[in-house]
């Protein structure tokens, strides 16, 4: 009875603080949690902290505050944090929604009173769990400690330390340097402190894609024909495909297409289809077209036609040059999935101007500035520690269960 | 080799899995059942590897490849769970598993692309993939063992160790999801510039994690195996929601980084 008493009150607490949560957005709208810049987060966070101990301090002489993160309080916690997730992952994110849910918060997860006073509450049981686990160290299974401890110090610095988070976007000429972007939720204009100079952009792309269009359904097929060289065929339906000539880098001229190197060039194919039914054959030039020519299909049937697809990047990467506020240089090579880190800033290969593909000359870049990316880092390669030493200990819980 | 050989070489590991099986059945031929069930598993892996070398990239990108995987894995946890504790029904339901998966690829084969854009080909993308179907796999295993013990014929009492392996299932399953999570992070965060979006993805893998995580500390005081049984299958459906489910949830449509 006691027992189940002890779950009813440690979800109604969990229930309440939902409630209180919607309340508040009724009231006062939106969470905002602009003021957590920098230094206020960090006292936050060491406040909140300190508060955490103060707690459990206390909880010695107050034997009531132990329902704050007792087996109770842990249980209606991580289950309410499963249904939370389970909502919101069920309403489409949408921040521009309107309508009752939205009024109450439900369209917009990260800026939920709802959610996020619930999350606190989470963190703050893990939190007081985290310190009970260190004072009874000795009883306790230190991968259990670790993973806690990790966990508690990412969701500590995704609350406080998500507003002192800045993505800024940023777009650099071909040699001409740049340190102002834009805000990209607000599109405010905003300096950073370097400066920026794009040297070079390249883009390695797929080789083009030959695929089969419906007109009537205006669909293409899913399969295609890489073309890499000349003679390569595929059959689309009845239709036998064989490409007679193919230039990688080509131009229109008066006959057709030539192999050319220049800016706006693209690749180009002369091509044969055979129906395997009516024997019918057509011929002829079909390319991807670039930002100086039109592309062109290959028309079958009134209804069917052979097209080439626009080409796919598949790596791109500018090299830059940059200079800091105390006139540190650098020359550093940008890619996607390979950021520069300047100080508290990753500088990340965005985008570039798809219209004119490899002959971009600009390079977009996104510049995060992130202060807690060194503790979070730390916290999560830890917990990934954390879970490798799971499998051994797994093993070692099944001997003692079975003693 | 391509997706055109798949019927042959599925037919070829299944051939070696129920002979597997039947010797599992058969009683003390434990070593013979092993060897053929893994000749099986070996097999389907040398076809996944040939398929990587053909496409030129692994292959992770589709749901139809990632059933590959899923088949695979499910195969070596059936056969590493009746290497060690001796359950025929085991080895048997998982390999069962495993030829679903693989006959939903024969019979509703997806088109698959050779090109990956830039943001996948990244050192994260192989075993943030791996270590995901390996927890789906090992989850599922436990699923199945699960419903067994709660569907059980009355005079069947639980054992302790019966009860143990489930919760060693959902630990290390647990742990691997872990890892997917914390890879996951790790490479958003050296991709996109954070380490979470609030993907509709990743929103549904966080409530799988938590639920997982409800059973391990529930399993701490609570003996009632039908609250653990009833938390344990909740999160395989949370499984099943965040890794195909969401394709079809209306709130995720168009919203998802994670498409398949």
């Amino acid at each position: 009875m006691a027992t189940s008493w002890g779950y009813k009150k440690a979800f109604m607490r969990c229930a309440c603080i939902f409630l209180a949560g919607t309340a508040l957005q009724l009231c006062i709208g939106d969470l905002n949690n602009a003021f957590l810049h920098y230094p206020w987060s960090v006292i936050a966070a060491l406040f909140y902290a300190y508060l955490l101990y103060l707690i459990y301090y206390l909880s010695d002489k107050y034997p009531a505050l132990r329902k704050l993160y007792d087996h109770y309080a842990c249980v209606s916690a991580l289950a309410s944090m499963v249904l939370i997730t389970i909502f919101f992952g069920s309403i489409a994110q949408n921040s521009e929604a309107t309508g009752f849910l939205s009024k109450i918060g439900f369209t917009r997860m990260t800026s939920s009173w709802g959610f996020n006073l619930l999350l606190l509450y989470f963190t703050s049981t893990l939190g007081l769990g985290v310190i009970n686990d260190f004072a009874h160290i000795k009883q306790k299974k230190w991968v259990s400690v670790l993973s806690h401890l990790c966990v508690f110090v990412i969701l500590t610095a995704g609350i406080f330390g998500s507003a002192d988070k800045k993505f800024i976007e940023l777009t650099a000429s071909l040699n001409k340097p740049t340190s102002t972007g834009v805000v990209e939720d607000t599109g405010e204009a905003y300096d950073i402190p370097f400066e920026i100079t794009l040297k070079k952009f390249e883009i390695e792309e797929y080789p083009p894609r030959l695929r089969l269009i419906n007109m009537q359904d205006r669909n293409a097929s899913k399969q295609f024909l890489s073309i890499e060289q000349a003679g390569q065929s595929k059959t689309f339906g009845n239709w036998d495909i064989t490409v007679d000539q193919f230039l990688a880098n080509a131009m229109p001229d008066s006959v057709g297409y030539r192999a050319m190197s220049h800016v706006g060039s693209a690749p180009a194919a002369f091509v044969t289809a055979t129906n395997r039914l009516t024997k019918a054959t057509s011929q002829g030039w079909i390319t991807s077209g670039s930002f100086i020519f039109e592309p062109e299909r290959l028309q079958l049937t009134p209804t069917e036609m052979v097209s080439m697809s626009p080409s796919i990047p598949k790596h791109y990467q500018s090299d830059v040059h940059l200079v800091d506020k105390k006139g540190n240089e650098r020359d550093l090579a940008i890619e996607v999935n390979t950021p520069a880190q300047i100080g508290y800033w990753q500088i990340y290969q965005y985008s570039y101007d798809t219209e004119r593909g490899k002959y971009s000359t600009i390079s977009i870049f996104e510049c995060v500035h992130d202060a807690w990316y060194s503790i979070v880092q730390v916290a999560l390669w830890l917990l990934l520690l954390a879970g490798v030493l799971m499998f051994f200990t797994a093993g070692r819980r099944r001997k003692e269960n079975q003693k | 080799m391509s997706w055109d050989q798949l019927p042959i070489i599925s037919l070829l590991s299944i051939i070696f899995w129920i002979s597997g099986i039947f010797f599992a059945f058969k009683g003390k031929q434990e070593r013979t059942a092993v060897i053929l069930s893994s000749i099986g598993t070996a097999i389907f892996l040398v076809f996944i590897i040939s398929m990587w070398i053909s496409l030129g990239r692994p292959p992770m990108r589709t749901m139809g490849e990632t059933r590959l995987w899923y088949s695979l894995f499910l195969s070596i946890i059936g056969i590493l769970l009746y290497a060690r504790f001796k359950y025929q029904w085991l080895l048997a339901f998982s390999i069962l598993m495993a030829v679903v998966f693989i006959g939903v690829n024969i019979f509703k084969p997806e088109i698959h692309d050779r090109a990956i854009m830039p943001a996948l080909q990244s050192a994260w993308f192989v075993p943030h993939v791996i270590v995901y179907m390996m927890a789906y796999a090992l989850l599922g295993a436990n699923a199945v063992f699960v419903l067994y013990l709660w569907f059980r014929p009355k005079k069947h009492v639980i054992t302790p160790q019966e009860l143990s392996l489930c919760d060693n299932l959902i630990r290390i399953g647990w742990a691997f999801l872990t890892l997917g999570m914390v890879m996951g992070a790790l490479w958003a965060k050296q991709a996109w510039g954070d380490y979470w979006s609030w993907d509709p993805k990743e929103t549904w893998a966080l409530a799988t994690w938590f639920s997982y995580l409800l059973y391990l500390h529930l399993r701490q005081r609570v003996k009632d195996t039908d609250v653990l049984f009833a938390v344990s299958i909740f999160s395989f459906i949370l499984l099943q929601m965040c890794w195909w489910g969401i394709n079809y949830l209306p709130s995720a449509q168009g919203m998802s980084v994670h498409t398949y």
